[in-house]
């Protein structure tokens, strides 16, 4: 944050005491907080009791005065605070698609990191619900996970991090899982509350672009459901050959997962190898903004790749699951003098052939 | 709070206050506890093919002047306007503002020179808007706080404002024209009433009747009368004046050669003279108003309703209307509303028009 910038703050009303907090503090580093708050947060043209009624034509294009806030603010604070995370259901989805898409122009600095933003969470009971959690005891989840000495964060993710920038390919072993993937040349970012680019807010990651044909071998997502554009899939089980999805199941929702492999060329490919990292997080919350950052886990997303990043798979999804790569604990087991312990085994990461992580704790 | 009547009350906003056309992009204004009736002018918007660009904040309506900003940052900063907010006003085709204060005293938190140096600030962008060359429309939501000023409970205040607002505008029109004219013929208006006998220019100036424009609840007529011709004085004695959440009993001013000569309060005298020393102009009448709702009848502590009530009249300190031919420039446009319906009346060149309250012509 710079003295004179003018910082755009959207989001939706719950969220009133931090955007009071935020207010003060820009006031206090000499910039201005731009409120655009709306019914819904996010984009203030783009609200659901509008997107519902508008013509087809209107839908599709942006207005000229709130494409030009977006692109000429210094920078952006988007405070995501859903009174309801399933609100979306009421509009036609394409339509939503469509509106918000009519503004990706306008955020386009935004996409490639250059100029700042952030998106972060306040603990509203909506956000709590959805992670099967009463509203204070996710407020203090949310805060642990984000109220991190980041600086002490960045540089132990640095130092992983830097190993898998030195290595050639990295494999993801588990249960049903050895999966090969070449990293030669692609750098790895590490989000620790970020500077200059944008950021998400719990950070606690590092992540790449694999190399677009180097996937080989098997992943099983047995841990975790996988959510994507408000559905569920459980037991996803994915076969890679050069880089390609070969073949794919799960338990619930197949279809869904094999329509979203093929919505385009790109949508069988990775475009992001993801390592969380945030020792805040420690479980499932249904929710890929948290669930990509947990301690121990490992995440992929099928489809679009970050350009700035070296990534040119291109596609118009991008679909993060994760894996869980921590012992837990076998259902129904009850702990016993012969088998004490009760835990399927955790999985490993290994680079180049060396054991880095092994059941979710590094050992570099 | 659901009630049906909020789509009939965005339609008004929209049809009748602001003409709203296809492809307009208007900037909608004010804080989320409004959210039914912003909901209804975001749906009524979309019905009608034009933008509704939301821009909520909670203590401001201007969204680059929060109050959580305010209060933090320098008077050098919010002197300096936002680019963006700027361009927003500047850029829009047409501005609802929405007003439902959750506490109406929140302004107090701020320094009074904040609060001006704000309102400099964005003077100049909103400049089309104070002129009337860009549609804007400012209207009331039902809070509890709007209620409890105005003395009443929440849902009778409810009753109340849907009964000002929801009003045949097209006939209400008529009959302001009608007194209106009568106003535009004269040269001089006096105005009589306890401690008050003051008389004000108006030759030239043509009166200008709010049936459903800038201001919802409308229901008045007005004028910017001739800057340097009010003459005696006149004691606000029946309803507190109310500005920047301070409350002022007893305010008397008298004016000489159209400037406010002499000032006095019961309470909050300092802030009285303060603000009338704010700049050159606002010890100058920027407007004459006469009130004519005929669903307000009673104080509300609320200068958009009170200014309306049938039987008074008000004049503003401060900003005159260019449009009507007002040259009187200042930050500051502070409404006092004068009760006549208790032996008040209004003279034309000397002919009473209005007495009681009660109009005679």
């Amino acid at each position: 944050m710079q003295e004179g910038w003018e910082v755009l703050v959207l989001g939706p009303p719950q969220a009133r005491p931090l955007y009071e907090a935020i207010g003060r503090s820009l006031a206090r580093r000499g910039a201005y907080a731009v409120f655009q708050l709306s019914p819904d947060g996010g984009v203030g043209a783009v609200n659901r009791s509008w997107v519902r009624h508008a013509p087809d034509e209107l839908v599709g294009t942006p207005s000229g005065i709130q494409a030009h806030v977006l692109a000429e603010c210094d920078a952006l604070i988007v405070v995501l605070a859903p009174e309801n995370t399933r609100d979306a259901s009421s509009v036609d989805a394409t339509r939503y698609t469509q509106a918000r898409g009519s503004y990706r122009h306008a955020m386009q600095r935004f996409d490639a990191d250059e100029a700042p933003w952030v998106a972060c969470h306040f603990p509203t009971p909506g956000l709590a619900q959805e992670a099967g959690m009463a509203t204070d005891e996710f407020a203090d989840f949310l805060y642990a996970a984000c109220l991190l000495d980041w600086d002490a964060e960045r540089e132990r993710m640095q130092r992983y991090a830097d190993r898998f920038d030195a290595a050639d390919e990295v494999r993801v072993v588990g249960e049903g899982t050895d999966l090969r993937l070449g990293i030669t040349g692609r750098p790895t970012e590490v989000d620790a509350g970020g500077t200059g680019g944008g950021v998400n807010m719990p950070g606690g990651e590092f992540f790449c672009c694999p190399l677009e044909n180097s996937a080989e071998g098997e992943i099983v997502f047995g841990e975790f459901p996988a959510v994507y554009r408000g559905r569920e899939v459980r037991g996803i089980r994915l076969r890679f050959e050069a880089g390609r999805v070969v073949d794919a199941s799960a338990e619930t929702n197949e279809d869904f997962l094999v329509e979203t492999l093929d919505t385009d060329e790109g949508s069988r490919r990775l475009g992001e190898l993801g390592i969380g990292c945030n020792p805040g997080i420690t479980r499932s919350m249904g929710n890929p903004y948290f669930d990509e950052k947990i301690d121990g886990t490992v995440h992929l997303a099928l489809g679009f790749a970050f350009p700035q990043f070296g990534g040119k798979n291109e596609s118009s999804i991008h679909w993060d699951i994760v894996k869980d790569l921590r012992p837990r604990p076998v259902p129904g087991h009850r702990a016993s003098p012969d088998d004490p312990g009760g835990q399927h085994n955790g999985g490993r990461i290994e680079l180049d052939g060396t054991v880095v992580q092994e059941s979710g704790r590094w050992l570099v | 709070m659901k009630d049906e009547r909020f789509r009939p009350y965005a339609d008004l906003l929209l049809d009748t206050c602001v003409g709203v056309q296809p492809g307009w992009e208007v900037l909608v204004l004010g804080p989320p506890h409004a959210r039914p009736l912003l909901e209804e002018i975001g749906a009524g918007l979309g019905r009608r093919g034009a933008y509704a660009v939301f821009q909520l904040a909670y203590g401001s309506l201007i969204g680059a002047a929060d109050r959580s900003w305010s209060r933090e940052a320098s008077v050098d900063l919010i002197s300096k306007p936002s680019k963006l907010q700027v361009h927003l006003f500047e850029k829009c085709d047409a501005i609802v503002a929405v007003d439902a204060p959750e506490n109406t005293r929140d302004g107090l938190s701020i320094d009074a020179d904040k609060l001006a140096a704000g309102r400099a600030a964005y003077m100049p962008s909103l400049r089309r808007l104070i002129a009337h060359e860009a549609p804007w429309v400012g209207c009331q939501y039902p809070t509890p706080a709007l209620a409890q000023e105005a003395g009443m409970a929440t849902d009778e205040f409810v009753e109340f404002l849907f009964g000002a607002v929801l009003l045949d505008w097209k006939a209400e029109k008529e009959r302001m024209q009608r007194y209106a004219d009568r106003f535009d013929a004269a040269e001089e208006v006096r105005i009589v009433g306890a401690g008050t006998d003051i008389r004000i220019g108006v030759a030239g100036r043509t009166m200008e009747v709010d049936a459903g424009g800038a201001n919802m609840p409308g229901g008045e007529f007005f004028c910017s009368p001739v800057e340097n011709s009010a003459e005696g004085e006149i004691l606000f004695g029946e309803f507190p004046a109310v500005y920047a959440g301070r409350e002022l009993t007893g305010v008397r001013l008298r004016f000489e050669g159209g400037r406010v000569a002499e000032a006095s309060a019961d309470t909050h005298e300092d802030f009285l003279i303060e603000t009338i020393d704010s700049d050159e102009g606002a010890r100058r009448l920027g407007e004459l108003g006469i009130g004519c709702n005929p669903g307000i009848t009673r104080y509300m502590k609320n200068t958009l309703f009170d200014e309306k009530i049938d039987g008074t009249v008000h004049v503003a300190l401060g900003h005159g209307f260019p449009n009507l031919g007002g040259t009187n420039e200042s930050q500051i446009h502070w409404d006092i509303v004068k009760d006549l319906r208790d032996g008040g009346r209004i003279e034309l060149d000397g002919e009473v028009v209005q007495e009681n309250g009660a109009w005679t012509i």
